[in-house]
């Protein structure tokens, strides 16, 4: 593949990172929108981006997106608790949405569709100012029904704009399950569209990898939009109090035996990259980081009931 | 100094922001060669050519969120959405876009104006008046120019204010007759009304053609000896409290005149605000003129019935003069 060991050890970083918020988050928040299953993804997408690249990410895996634009693991978490001292204030959540100043479009309201076009909209800055940056734009299976998805990539490609698109199709949407929810391939709709478009294995972090590799590079180079279908699942609930009641438990096991991060260690033991000592201890160490900051985050203070000013929802016109 | 059109001052300050500042483009359908439904774009593309007036498919949503990723980047877009009709298309992009700055703690700002024509006129179509919808949304703000000179300064505030604008364009307004525009900057800010016409007897507040409207009417009213005090918003929401409590206070009387139908209307707060902060001093109730409850309509008989005119405005504010206010408790 040709990734050099410090991308490799990036990618795992990630992945652990990202299962040490679920265990540490989770554990605190029932609505917690859990990873399991679909961690090779988050760590394949959004490990090493330019801070000047931007993201919209699939709120599954926003802080991960976040962390991994350089976000402060504190704040972040103080952003789950609606603390002052994250980034939005106490006024916004952190679980779904990053700091704008590290380039992230987070959600803003709870509909999934709008953010495609605000990556667009990025990607169509960028095109303006001669920038070769790129702008990532991540949906679920879910988000790929709606209107806005199907307007994003034909405005994307029409315009030739430097937009990834990466569908983590987990292969339920909440409840609804993809054959009731998606008509055909997602990777598919590419051609309609006309741009490249691949279907790669979700679970797989070195194909996600490579596929966004290419996909990168097109777009740096002024070859416009790629969309990336990376198949996966989602073996966590929808969030943590999820009853789960209308799916087989027995299709989770199967899943959850293909756990993505179990596969990508044996990868990285079998090419000496790293060992399982040095993986075990990176894992625990992460986990202390993320309850550190977790816990430091709790004793941070409330919002004061003044920052409801209506004068603060205005931006002071410039001089 | 220049004779326009309203819908050629309102180019004429796109042309001139794009000119002073290279962060601005338009977007919209048809904006390109084809000039912009109406010429709302006329002659834009001939100056700064396609990078900055870029032609758009029909894909309103999308485009209401390029504009938001764009500004979120630093650009200033200024997006044709063709007709106010179309408003619900994009409704969730501009709810956003209105959350992000106050969100962020100031992070983010979305520098972002969306034009829309609408209004019963000459144009026989896409007449529908819903930018009350916005009324609720905090971050966002609404422009409504009821003339060339006025089009001119609110476009030009609107495009260098960094929050989300909805800038209405009322077709009849659009192309109805010339009159002087000094092309100055910088532009006043958002928000100031205009007092029309000065009357000690009753106030009438509007904006867009129910102003002009009610000038009209507040001139024939004159040669009845009633002298009505005239306001034009211009900024609706957030509106100038300031300038209407203060009239109201004086006149004491309140005619709130609206192109939206009753139920839901933007001019419902300002009659709401009337009634908390000068309440001691209404000689007779508040009292609003709008369209029945129904959708607007086709025939021009109907649409002649059913937009608040020059004789009803007048016949209400009478109404109200000639109302006696209650005895006062013995």
């Amino acid at each position: 593949m040709g990734h050099g060991n410090d991308v490799l050890a990036g990618m795992y970083r990630l992945m652990s990172l990202t299962r040490a918020l679920d265990r540490v988050v989770g554990a605190h928040d029932g609505h917690w929108h859990g990873l399991e299953g679909e961690e090779a993804v988050a760590a394949a997408v959004y490990h090493g981006l330019r801070d000047t690249d931007v993201v919209a990410p699939h709120y599954r895996g926003a802080i991960t997106a976040a962390l991994a634009k350089g976000a402060d693991l504190r704040r972040m978490m103080a952003g789950c608790l609606g603390k002052a001292s994250s980034y939005h204030l106490g006024r916004h959540r952190s679980d779904v949405c990053g700091p704008p100043e590290l380039n992230l479009i987070g959600l803003y309201g709870g509909s999934l569709g709008p953010p495609l076009g605000y990556a667009c909209g990025a990607a169509l800055a960028m095109t303006l100012d001669g920038r070769d940056d790129v702008v990532l734009a991540v949906f679920g299976d879910g988000t790929s029904s709606r209107g806005d998805c199907h307007e994003a990539m034909n405005m994307a490609s029409i315009k030739r704009l430097p937009v990834i698109f990466v569908c983590q199709n987990n292969q339920i949407a909440i409840s609804t399950p993809m054959a009731d929810g998606v008509g055909g391939p997602i990777a598919a709709r590419a051609e309609g569209f006309g741009m490249p478009g691949r279907a790669v294995d979700g679970n797989d972090v070195l194909a996600v990898r490579e596929a966004m590799d290419e996909a990168i590079a097109r777009a740096r180079a002024g070859g416009g939009p790629t969309l990336i279908e990376a198949r996966t699942y989602r073996v966590a609930g929808h969030f943590v109090s999820d009853a789960e009641d209308y799916r087989d438990p027995e299709e989770i096991a199967r899943w959850r035996a293909r756990d993505p991060v179990a596969r990508y260690r044996a990868f990285l033991i079998a090419e000496g990259v790293m060992d399982a000592a040095a993986m075990d201890a990176l894992d625990a160490a992460l986990v202390a980081e993320v309850d550190a900051a977790f816990a430091a985050a709790r004793d941070d203070a409330v919002p004061d009931p003044a920052a409801l000013d209506p004068a603060a929802v205005f931006a002071e016109a410039r001089p | 100094m220049t004779r326009m059109t309203f819908q050629q001052a309102a180019v004429a300050a796109i042309a001139d922001e794009m000119a002073a500042d290279g962060d601005v483009f338009v977007m919209g359908q048809d904006i390109g060669r084809f000039g912009g439904p109406l010429r709302s774009n006329a002659g834009l593309f001939e100056t700064f050519g396609a990078a900055r007036v870029i032609d758009m498919p029909m894909s309103e949503g999308t485009m209401a969120g390029l504009a938001v990723g764009a500004a979120l980047q630093g650009k200033r877009p200024v997006l044709d959405l063709m007709f106010g009709e179309f408003l619900a298309l994009v409704m969730q992009q501009f709810l956003d876009a209105g959350a992000m700055h106050y969100y962020s703690g100031g992070a983010a700002t979305v520098p972002f104006v969306l034009r829309v024509k609408y209004g019963i006129g000459p144009f026989h179509g896409h007449a529908y008046d819903h930018h009350s919808w916005l009324m609720g949304v905090p971050g966002v703000k609404i422009a409504a120019p009821s003339t060339p000179q006025d089009a001119y300064d609110l476009m030009r505030a609107a495009i260098r204010d960094p929050n989300p604008v909805l800038f209405l364009e009322h077709m009849a307004l659009y192309h109805a007759g010339r009159a002087e525009v000094e092309r100055r900057a910088p532009p006043r800010p958002l928000g100031p009304a205009a007092t029309l016409r000065e009357g000690a007897d009753v106030t009438l507040i509007g904006s867009a053609l129910m102003a002009k409207r009610a000038l009209r009417a507040a001139e024939a009213l004159a040669k009845e000896g009633i002298e009505a005090e005239v306001i034009d918003l211009r900024t609706i929401a957030p509106w100038d409290e300031e300038t209407v409590l203060a009239s109201v206070r004086r006149t004491g009387r309140a005619l709130l005149l609206s192109e939206a139908v009753a139920r839901g209307a933007s001019i419902n707060d300002v009659a709401a605000r009337i009634a908390e902060a000068a309440f001691d001093a209404l000689r007779a109730p508040v009292r609003r003129l709008a369209p029945p409850p129904v959708p607007t309509p086709f025939a021009r008989e109907l649409e002649a019935a059913y937009l608040p005119d020059e004789a009803r405005i007048a016949g209400a504010a009478r109404d109200l003069v000639r109302a006696r206010a209650p005895a006062p408790a013995r």
